[in-house]
């Protein structure tokens, strides 16, 4: 009893560091359209939407990196798919934004589904390397298709715009309007993978990362526990490329390449695999690097890679892991807050 | 018919230089456990290198002696501060090898410049080969690259440092119990390896257009060649690299390259799924 009020009031500290810190990042968050602009340019905000978009994408190579211990370097097929299923459906289908936005759920989570009865039976070079491989099929028939998705040139459209009931519509072209969809439906894939991965699935997930041997000798499938995770990872890979073709109006065909996915790897892994937070950290951080630097210097991406580096060296957990071991100092516990 | 000897004849020649990557790939793969997403760019060093050295005015035999020694020494360090640390981890050692891969690439948009550069063979002119005029020097790189392959395979099977090798990947535990040096080994690996890819930069440099992101186009062709031989079967990585090159080659006499790639894929995801041993590997 003792000790633990003894880590009560020790935690007490952080805790309000914490709770302060997220005040902080909602209410920057939820006025940034204003307030962005007031400080500098309407340019940042448009740099934010980007980082929630990547922030996205890193956390569907975080599910199965993170919780589940396969890396997939072929998130990128999912992203592509995402980008282009918007892009064919509203230009060469000509169908409302809502419908599109429907089969870009409904695709890239299908085509995981697919790849995921293959990819996810194989040990762990195979299961790497074959994700790779699907991505580049793809890239190639997205570079040969050129009459459907324009070859290397990509299918650029036009800003979309959303009809609501009561005569309301989401204008994309307002860079404000824009920027609060993609956080809205940003926020609410994270709630989701909040929610899968603290549910039973979640707990099978880590089971089956620690040890799938004896996750399968007590009686988890290991072989759908796995599948369920590229699932989800593919349908999170997916939006994330709807909200990228959206926000920039274009699909392109690197989309598919594994240097996309290559991206989000190195977010996950700056941020931190297998923290809910780690890919925001990691994508907000690198970007932002990115902005600040490619301005002085052309050759940034090598800092970026001695970052990689680094990281993989001295701090495999990422940010995330820095700051769950500074926050564990603070209080004087071993745990990860 | 011409036509197809030629493109068979390129295929050969091109299936040759990607086995010489894929060989470095394998080895490290094998005996490592990293899956080096940097290859790609050895390779593209080797190119560039050779672009260098003839630059400054030297003949293409120097960068043929000088470039490879550059390449062991370059890989044996980036193995002890890239790779050592990490390698408990094999999905890390992915990741820190695409930092690598990330420095490599753009240390050479600094220095080299991003536009694509050509240089001229050595050797020049056509001789008649079933009668097709056919390029001297692509006989001559295949010649050299069957050379190096078969240099490689005497090395790893006659030598006493080769068999230590053979060793280690055999059963790492065993090896380093039995008093074979596996930190030696594990860097003589990735420095043999990161310098028969460079090698591989050299020879295919006269027939292709030179720049830094040569190593991302021919990294999966060099995977593929890896998983249809079978993890850990040289010789079959050898006999997927040509077959796949003359393969993909020939195809693109009746479809577009694009199209002859996916052919390449999809015949890799059949291996995949019904040989996951390789095509050239027992049991």
């Amino acid at each position: 009893m003792l000790s633990s009020e003894k880590n009560n009031s020790l935690t007490a500290a952080p805790r309000k560091l914490v709770i302060v810190l997220a005040v902080v990042a909602i209410v920057f968050l939820l006025t940034a359209p204003w307030v962005v602009p007031a400080l500098s340019s309407k340019f940042w905000l448009n740099v934010i939407s980007e980082m929630l978009i990547w922030s996205l994408f890193a956390a569907s190579v975080n599910v199965l990196f993170g919780y589940v211990g396969l890396l997939s370097f072929g998130q990128a097929l999912f992203f592509g798919l995402g980008a282009y299923t918007y892009a064919i459906t509203t230009v060469h289908l000509g169908w409302g934004f809502w419908p599109a936005v429907a089969a870009c759920i409904v695709v890239p989570t299908v085509g995981a589904g697919l790849v995921g009865l293959f990819a996810v039976r194989l040990s762990a070079h195979y299961f790497n390397i074959l994700t790779v491989i699907f991505s580049l099929a793809f890239f190639y028939l997205a570079v040969s298709a050129k009459e459907i998705t324009g070859g290397d040139d990509g299918l650029p459209f036009a800003a979309p715009r959303a009809e609501l009931p009561f005569g309301w519509t989401i204008e994309f072209r307002d860079a404000g309007v824009q920027y609060f969809f993609i956080l809205m439906v940003v926020v609410l894939c994270f709630y989701l993978k909040h929610r899968v991965v603290s549910s039973r699935l979640g707990l099978s997930l880590t089971a089956v990362r620690d040890n799938h041997l004896r996750a399968s000798l007590v009686g988890y499938n290991v072989y759908l526990v796995r599948l369920s995770a590229f699932i989800f990872a593919g349908f999170l890979a997916g939006v994330a490329g709807m909200l990228f073709a959206i926000f920039s109006r274009y699909a392109s065909t690197s989309y598919f390449y594994y240097t996309t996915s290559g991206e989000g790897v190195v977010y996950m892994i700056v941020g931190g695999a297998g923290h809910l937070f780690g890919p925001v950290i990691g994508a907000t951080s690198v970007i932002l690097l990115r902005e600040f630097l490619s301005a002085a210097w052309e050759n940034y991406l090598l800092v970026v890679g001695v970052i990689i580096i680094l990281c993989t060296r001295y701090a495999p957990e990422g940010l995330a892991g820095i700051w769950a071991a500074i926050l564990a100092r603070l209080t004087g516990k071993g745990e990860r807050v | 018919m011409d036509l197809i000897f030629l493109l068979a004849m390129n295929g050969l020649v091109w299936g040759l230089i990607i086995a010489l990557i894929a060989l470095g790939l394998s080895i490290i793969l094998g005996l490592l456990d990293v899956i080096n997403i940097a290859h790609g760019d050895f390779f593209m060093l080797g190119a560039v290198g050779c672009w260098f050295v003839l630059a400054a005015g030297l003949p293409f035999w120097v960068a043929l002696i000088l470039v490879p020694l550059v390449g062991l020494a370059f890989g044996a360090l980036v193995q002890q501060l890239v790779i050592k640390p990490v390698q408990v981890s094999p999905s890390l050692s992915i990741v820190a090898t695409f930092g690598l891969s990330l420095i490599l690439q753009e240390s050479v948009r600094a220095t080299f410049g991003a536009a694509p550069q050509r240089i001229s063979p050595p050797v020049s002119g056509t001789v008649e080969l079933f009668g097709v005029n056919y390029d001297v020097y692509r006989l001559v790189a295949a010649g050299f690259a069957s050379a190096v392959l078969a240099g490689f395979f005497i090395f790893l099977n006659k030598t006493k440092f080769g068999t230590r090798m053979r060793a280690v990947r055999l059963d790492k535990d065993m090896a380093i119990a039995l008093g074979i040096p596996s930190n030696q080994i594990f860097m003589a690996t990735f420095a043999i390896g990161a310098s028969v890819a460079m090698v591989g930069g050299i020879v295919a440099s006269p027939i292709t257009s030179i720049e830094f992101r040569l190593g991302i186009d021919i990294l999966p062709l060099c995977f593929m060649a890896v998983i249809i031989g079978g993890l850990g079967n040289l010789p079959g990585t050898v006999a997927a690299a040509v077959l796949i090159s003359v393969t993909e080659g020939v195809l693109t006499a009746f479809v577009e390259p694009t199209g002859a790639r996916i052919a390449t894929l999809l015949f890799m995801c059949v291996v995949l799924l019904v040989r996951p041993q390789g095509l050239f590997s027992r049991g």
